[in-house]
């Protein structure tokens, strides 16, 4: 025999478990008006299902509404995270050897990082890398973020001095925290960003640069060391040959992909496939050269490459073929 | 029919109202609800169902309408894909709110940051949550990250994973229900 009061826990129990089995079902892609008539009915069934529903959806949107926040708290520790740093090196410091060994418990727990002055040590080596279709939030220890877009590596090396990022091929946003006596310099492609305090996105791509600033200063500086200062809005792209160009640019438009979606203005289509497949594992391939050039302006959702095609053959005179290989583009 | 079983607080609905019509009243909160959990705000999904209510509204009133539920659920999950469709009406996972918060335009530091204090409280939150996220079996907590924090979609989520998307849904149910019973204060 069970008593009311244990009966009353094991319902609501029951409730929550519901709620949570309705959550995880209507909050994903095709949910249809039958779902619909079958969660009215459950909703009715009983009071306690109504409010256990409430309580969890509530929780659900505070979770929407700070994921950003949670993700940071959760990055630097979360071994389960989509790309994890595949190596942390430390080179022991004989002088300093006793504070290297504390370092090093540190990034290991995860935690202390931001409490011990990170200089203190021996300069720390973490490399994090990115697949097809990953992005990475990377929260450093004094406080700098770094969002690495698909296929991105990016070996961070913190010393006394000098805060350093090697970015080889790919694409990141910098947050920067200021620090007059440790600059932040981003290595990528032969040439160094040195930046001021601010946000900053960096594309690299064999021996080209774009270089687009949100927020402060940033330095452009060559093998030559003469550089170029950038003031937000500014956008500066060094081609293979090293000549640069200096735009206006929005930089919303460029830190956008950190979002989940790419702008383009006037862009070849040739350009779209080649960045959805840095985005997604399932390949596109343009089976017709005529339609390579075909110039796309527009905000493209990253959702598959399926649906950008879908959408994009609304406006395009283009069609999208799935093959076993790939999602072929031809002519309409 | 099941369906004519109306809410045991159903309201009065004057006879002769449109059948439709009466449905949505009667239907109003759970439709917000049923929206709800996809596009992650209670506003957002007040904002569909008033769009549906002016659907509803503009529909010639039909007598003949056998299961006005069924077309209002149908309806709604329409909207709802519509929603999702139009980049104007971009949700959180199309990073509307976050590009109105976090991006600076050119300028000086315009970002909206929350005064110290207010960050402070704000970062202890988040590290609550966090913590629970951490709390919860490992498989559960990843689906529960890829899927809500992450935003992907439970098939991407299933991918990343390599396990099947039932067992995704399966994960994000029990971590729902575990996070509740943790945070419920």
């Amino acid at each position: 025999m069970t008593s009311p009061m244990e009966n009353l826990v094991s319902r609501e129990s029951q409730a929550l478990a519901e709620a949570g089995v309705w959550i995880a079902r209507l909050a994903d892609e095709g949910v249809s008006g039958d779902d619909g008539l079958e969660f009215d009915a459950w909703l009715m069934a009983a009071p306690q299902n109504r409010a256990a529903y409430s309580q969890a959806l509530v929780l659900c949107h505070e979770f929407d509404a700070r994921a950003e926040a949670v993700l940071a708290e959760l990055a630097p520790a979360d071994p389960g995270q989509t790309v994890v740093p595949i190596s942390v090196v430390r080179r022991r410091s004989p002088v300093r050897g006793w504070w290297a060994g504390v370092g090093g418990m540190a990034i290991a727990a995860g935690l202390a990082v931001a409490v011990l002055p990170a200089y203190l040590a021996g300069p720390t080596i973490a490399t994090y890398a990115t697949g097809k279709g990953q992005h990475q939030h990377i929260a450093l220890a004094d406080g700098s973020k770094l969002d690495l877009d698909a296929e991105t590596k990016a070996v961070v090396s913190y010393s006394r001095g000098e805060r350093r990022v090697a970015l080889s091929d790919g694409q990141a946003i910098f947050d920067v925290t200021h620090d007059a006596a440790r600059p932040f310099v981003v290595e990528a492609a032969g040439r160094q960003v040195r930046d001021l305090g601010t946000q900053f996105d960096v594309k690299a791509k064999s021996r080209e640069l774009t270089v687009t600033v949100a927020r402060g200063l940033v330095e452009v500086a060559g093998t030559s060391g003469r550089g170029v200062q950038l003031a937000p809005g500014q956008r500066l792209s060094i081609d293979k040959s090293g000549v640069g160009r200096l735009s206006a640019v929005d930089p919303a438009e460029t830190f956008s992909w950190r979002l989940g979606r790419l702008v383009y203005r006037a862009q070849p289509l040739a350009d779209v496939v080649a960045d959805l497949n840095r985005q997604f594992v399932q390949q596109t391939e343009i089976a017709d050269p005529a339609i390579a050039g075909l110039p796309i302006t527009g905000v493209i959702v990253l959702d598959s490459p399926s649906a950008v095609m879908a959408r994009l053959s609304l406006m395009l005179p283009i069609k999208a073929v799935p093959s076993d290989r790939a999602l072929v583009l031809t002519r309409r | 029919m099941a369906l004519a079983s109306g809410p045991p607080e159903s309201r009065q609905t004057e006879p002769g109202v449109d059948p439709l019509l009466a449905a949505f009243l009667e239907t109003r909160e759970n439709l917000i609800l049923f929206l709800a959990a996809r596009v992650r705000s209670m506003a957002t999904a007040e904002d569909l169902v008033q769009d549906l209510f002016l659907k509803v509204a503009a529909l010639e009133p039909q007598a003949e309408v056998r299961a006005p539920k069924a077309l209002l659920y149908r309806m709604a999950s329409n909207l709802m894909v519509d929603h999702f469709r139009s980049v104007q009406r971009a949700s959180r996972r199309d990073g509307q709110w976050r590009m109105d918060t976090r991006v600076t335009l050119a300028g000086l530091d315009v970002v909206s940051e929350p005064a110290a204090d207010e960050a402070l409280v704000e970062k202890q939150r988040a590290r609550l949550l966090a913590e629970a996220v951490t709390a919860l079996p490992p498989q559960m907590g990843r689906a529960f990250r890829l899927h809500k924090l992450e935003g992907l979609s439970q098939a991407e989520a299933a991918e990343a994973m390599g396990i099947s998307r039932k067992m995704v849904e399966a994960h994000i149910a029990a971590a729902v229900k575990h996070l509740v019973q943790r945070l419920r204060t």
